[in-house]
């Protein structure tokens, strides 16, 4: 039911994305940082769900809070002609490989686990 | 309860991956859709780089169009000069070509008719003294039936049945037209007794003498050329 949601939702977002109008150059900008920001939390809720500590409050809240945070902060690193948007960018990015590299290794530990069981058990038969 | 808080989750989580997939395809459709190169596009650093090297340029370019300007002067002045000089010659060219008959002239003048009579025949002794009468007289063109008379015009009798003007044969009646002061052309033809006019009506033959304000004579057809005759050094 959680995956067929998602799915789903993946499915209609991308049909509505294409069919909106486009927007400015100049606010692409801040939509991209917005998107870097939610892609981190979403990573960072598949993470904290391998590990059982996953909120669906944090993870919104971070989803959104993140992602507005980040535009924010674009816009007074353009105001003070400081460029924040790349400190942001850094941060996402660099978490966004952590979370992967947790999420990678727990999947290769399961895959091994399951190999070695099944070798168990064959062993177990064959000694049987 | 248990299934409540999963259909939440559930929608909770689809809403968000609707929520970023939207936002994720509507920026590539914009990155797709926005052309980079163009001004409306750019960012500021970038338009102050272009803004920059069109500067650069624009001078480059008013640099060599004041460049272009001076040579386009040279180039006028020469060719006023030059063109100067063509007109010269060419007004000397045409003056010459009036002064030896190769162009077709007009001006005020006379028109000597002379006629075939029963009696008399016009000879070709007739329109050489008519000649020379008129051009003591100072006409300044002459012509015989439209053969024009130039420096080497000969007009001579074929046999005493025809008469040839620069080689080409012609008949009564003889039209001789000239242009000059009408009033000495007239009076030098029409003395008393000595006069051409009074002679060749003695002798019979018919002479009609006009008066015209304009007349046209035609230029010289044939080939005007020195095979021997050469510059002297």
């Amino acid at each position: 039911m959680v995956i067929l949601a998602i799915i789903i939702g993946c499915i209609v977002g991308a049909l509505v994305g294409i069919n909106l109008p486009t927007i400015s150059y100049t606010y692409s900008g801040y939509l991209a940082i917005g998107i870097i920001a939610a892609i981190d939390s979403v990573f960072g809720g598949i993470t904290a769900s391998i590990n059982g500590k996953f909120d669906l409050r944090v993870f919104v809240s971070g989803f959104f809070g993140n992602a507005i945070l980040a535009m924010l902060l674009t816009l007074l690193g353009e105001k003070l002609n400081v460029d924040i948007y790349l400190a942001a960018i850094v941060v996402f990015v660099w978490r966004m490989f952590t979370n992967l590299a947790i999420i990678r290794r727990h999947y290769i530990d399961k895959l091994i686990n399951k190999m070695e069981n099944k070798k168990n058990e064959n062993k177990k038969e064959s000694v049987g | 309860m248990e299934k409540r808080n999963k259909i939440i989750f559930s929608i909770i989580l689809g809403v968000v991956c609707f929520i970023l997939t939207m936002v994720i395809f509507l920026q590539f459709k914009t990155i797709s859709q926005t052309d980079i190169i163009s001004i409306e596009s750019m960012r500021e650093e970038e338009l102050k780089q272009e803004l920059s090297t069109y500067k650069t340029k624009y001078d480059e370019v008013v640099t060599k169009l004041e460049e272009n300007n001076k040579k386009i002067l040279e180039y006028e002045k020469s060719l006023s000069s030059e063109e100067e000089a063509t007109n010269l010659i060419n007004k000397e060219l045409e003056e010459s070509n009036d002064l030896i008959g190769k162009n077709s002239v007009q001006g005020e003048g006379i028109i000597i008719t002379l006629t075939d009579t029963k009696d008399s025949k016009i000879t070709a002794n007739d329109l050489l003294t008519l000649m020379n009468e008129l051009k003591q007289a100072g006409a300044e063109a002459i012509s015989i039936n439209d053969q024009r008379i130039v420096y080497n015009t000969y007009i001579v009798d074929i046999n005493y049945t025809y008469i040839s003007v620069n080689g080409k044969r012609i008949v009564s009646p003889y039209v001789v037209k000239a242009i000059g002061n009408t009033t000495y052309l007239e009076s030098a033809l029409s003395q008393k007794q000595y006069g051409y006019i009074d002679k060749m009506l003695a002798a019979k033959k018919s002479v009609v003498l006009e008066r015209q304000s304009l007349i046209d004579i035609a230029n010289y057809t044939g080939d005007l050329s020195f095979e021997y005759v050469k510059e002297e050094k």
